[in-house]
């Protein structure tokens, strides 16, 4: 008898070992769980990724499902909230499968009909939630006064029972995708706005000129108080040169007459020194020398204009 | 046995049975078969060791899974750069994940509608007087205005365990998240803040939203940047213009007093300086006269003294003296004068042209 080729066997025995995995085994991936049926009757569940046996069909037959999160949104409706008021709110939501049974029985596995009967699920909650907050919940002046997360949090408790005891699916995140107010209100709105901004101009345009009246009043009297500093400190300088020159004014009380007499040329001199004209007559010494005239019989001077 | 005859032409040895060359050609037919299957499972078998050999590149890394349970534990699960060994296919399955590259998602949610041609040109939408919800995104501000507001946000992925075998769409659930940002950040800002005055707050805001998300969640991305962008809906757009031309007037208005203030307190300054300057010469010169007059007096007072009006005459001849060398006009009239006019405005006096000139 012809020897046999080991790597033929050993092939061979792969091909069989691979052909026996198919029909005996199966697979859950790290990203999925399995529903094993028997003979179309639920058999077990397998949530954990791993290598797993069954009977070949028709006898067992595996269901496999995504077990990661997936997001779903609801398209944007409008709401009402405590206070009547009407904003327009879509959601998303973070859902896995946390029951394959369940899942499988409800959606025969199917996605897309797992987030439409998710949808109902999603307005009830939106509408109860919704309603039982007011429009400040949602929208206020005051920060701490917005409760996203509080809203956010009881949406995702008021779907989370629903949910996981209906269709085995469990809800692990909601969020406010969109906020914002109907069409109608939307032209109001704009209507606001635009008197706000009107107001705005106005009250920019008053500031401004206010606010430069007033800098320029305080300029104003910045101007005056300085100079009016200066004249005050410059009077008491010169106060206190006057109080100063009367120590010397007190050598003239020698001679009074004297004294008189030299101010008053002085003064004479100082009067006359730019830009005078003088018209003299032939009294007016030294003219008087013209005409003969001694030093006994001297007119004044006589001035006649300063311009 | 026995020897063939000569002149036999037939074969002298013993006569093969058809069978038995039937059997021959098929053993010969299978045995070149089995060297087919032979060759086969060797390079079968050589392709499999092969197949057990796989590069990450530097901008992945790779996750092994082994009959579908991610392979090692901690850091250990993540194949980074260079050669790595797994099964074939299928006890191992190897899930590479880009992680170099920088992903960018967009939320143009709030942003009204426009299409990307439009956005190309630079072509502004015609402004409606209202929004149409699901068309025209918009968010709300904490003062109830309306405002538009896209973002766009540049990630990288920093758990790929997570972000690929937690979530089925994380694309998707990281701009939902963006979108979430969005408006919890508009709700804290009003208008003005989020369009002028707080800008970087407001886009900060969105940014430490995403970021809380993203570790509640578990997303296993990091952030790189988040660029936001806000605008006033165009309708009022408008208005809001307006309002920030009368802003810049009115800083310009007060920049412009200001300039003043300083000009004229300035110039105040200046003037006060010289007061005080004019004050401190005045007083300087009045002490100096008062000193000179003092000192002229002592010196003449002996002399008046002696003879008083000789004294006198001398310095008024002499004070007439100097104050008519010092007189710019001077007019003698001798005789008596019925009627004198001058002319104290006249035009002053200009030189006649030089002959030659």
């Amino acid at each position: 008898m012809k020897k046999k080729n080991p790597l033929t066997l050993l092939v061979g025995g792969m091909l069989l070992v691979v052909f026996l995995a198919l029909l005996f085994c199966f697979q859950v991936r790290t990203t999925e769980v399995a529903v094993v049926t028997t003979f179309g009757r639920y058999a077990n569940s397998y949530t954990n990724a791993g290598l797993y046996f069954r009977a070949p069909l028709p006898i067992q037959k595996v269901y496999k499902f995504d077990k990661r999160l997936q997001s779903f949104e609801r398209k944007y409706e409008q709401q009402f909230t405590r206070d009547k008021k009407s904003p327009i709110l879509s959601v998303y939501v973070g859902w896995r499968i946390a029951d394959p049974r369940r899942f499988l029985e409800s959606f025969n596995g199917d996605l897309l009909k797992a987030e439409q009967a998710l949808e109902n699920v999603v307005r009830d909650a939106k509408n109860s939630v919704i309603g039982s907050h007011d429009f400040t919940d949602l929208i206020s002046p005051n920060p701490d006064q917005v409760k996203f997360d509080v809203i956010e949090g009881e949406m995702r408790g008021a779907m989370a029972g629903t949910a996981l005891s209906a269709y085995g699916i469990d809800i692990q995140m909601v969020g406010i995708k969109e906020l914002g107010l109907p069409e109608s209100l939307t032209g109001k709105v704009f209507e606001r706005m635009k008197t706000e901004r009107e107001k705005l101009v106005k009250k920019y345009q008053g500031e401004g000129n206010a606010e430069a009246d007033r800098i320029r009043s305080e300029a104003d009297l910045q101007r005056k108080k300085l100079v009016a500093e200066a004249e005050n400190q410059a009077q008491k300088i010169y106060g206190e040169a006057e109080a100063e020159a009367t120590k010397h004014y007190r050598v003239m009380q020698q001679d009074p007459e004297l004294a008189v007499f030299l101010l008053s040329l002085r003064s004479l001199e100082g009067s006359l020194k730019d830009r005078s004209t003088l018209i003299l007559d032939e009294r007016t010494p030294p003219f008087n020398l013209l005409k003969g005239d001694t030093l006994t019989n001297l007119p004044t001077v006589r001035p006649a204009a300063g311009r | 046995m026995s020897a063939p005859t000569s002149g036999n032409l037939r074969p002298t040895g013993n006569p093969v049975p058809s069978d038995d060359a039937s059997s021959q050609a098929l053993s010969e037919a299978l045995g070149s078969s089995l060297l087919i299957v032979r060759i086969l499972s060797g390079i079968l078998a050589a392709a499999a060791v092969f197949s057990c050999v796989f590069t990450v590149n530097p901008n992945e890394v790779a996750v092994v899974l082994r009959f579908g349970k991610v392979v090692g534990e901690g850091a250990e699960q993540i194949k980074r750069q260079g050669l790595h060994w797994a099964f074939p296919y299928p006890i191992d399955e190897i899930v590479r994940i880009p992680i170099g590259e920088s992903q960018v998602i967009r939320s143009t949610k709030a942003w009204y509608a426009i299409s990307p041609e439009d956005e190309a040109a630079g072509v502004t939408p015609p402004a409606n007087d209202r929004l149409a919800p699901g068309v025209d995104g918009h968010v709300l501000t904490s003062d109830g205005n309306i405002l538009h507001v896209r973002a766009s946000l540049r990630y990288r992925i920093s758990n790929p365990v997570a972000h690929i075998f937690q979530f089925a769409n994380a694309t998707n659930l990281l701009r939902s998240t963006l979108d979430n940002a969005i408006h919890w950040a508009a709700v804290r800002h009003t208008a003005d803040d989020a369009l002028y005055k707080k800008r970087v707050q407001f886009r900060d805001a969105i940014r430490l939203r995403v970021s809380d998300l993203i570790e509640r969640q578990g997303l296993g991305v990091s952030l790189d940047t988040l660029d936001v962008e806000v605008a006033a809906p165009l309708f009022v757009k408008a208005y809001f213009d307006s309002v920030i031309a009368a802003e810049q007037d009115r800083s310009k208005k007060i920049n412009e007093a200001q300039g003043e203030f300083d000009r004229v307190t300035r110039e105040a300054a200046g003037e006060a300086k010289r007061t005080l300057d004019t004050g401190l010469a005045l007083s300087n010169a009045l002490m100096q006269a008062v000193s000179a007059d003092a000192q002229f007096f002592s010196q003449q007072l002996p002399e008046y003294r002696n003879n008083p009006r000789l004294l006198r005459e001398r310095l008024r001849i002499a004070a007439i003296g100097r104050v008519l060398t010092n007189a710019t006009d001077k007019f003698f009239q001798p005789g008596r004068v019925e009627e004198l006019r001058l002319n104290l405005s006249r035009e002053p006096e200009t030189r006649a042209p030089q002959p030659g000139r």
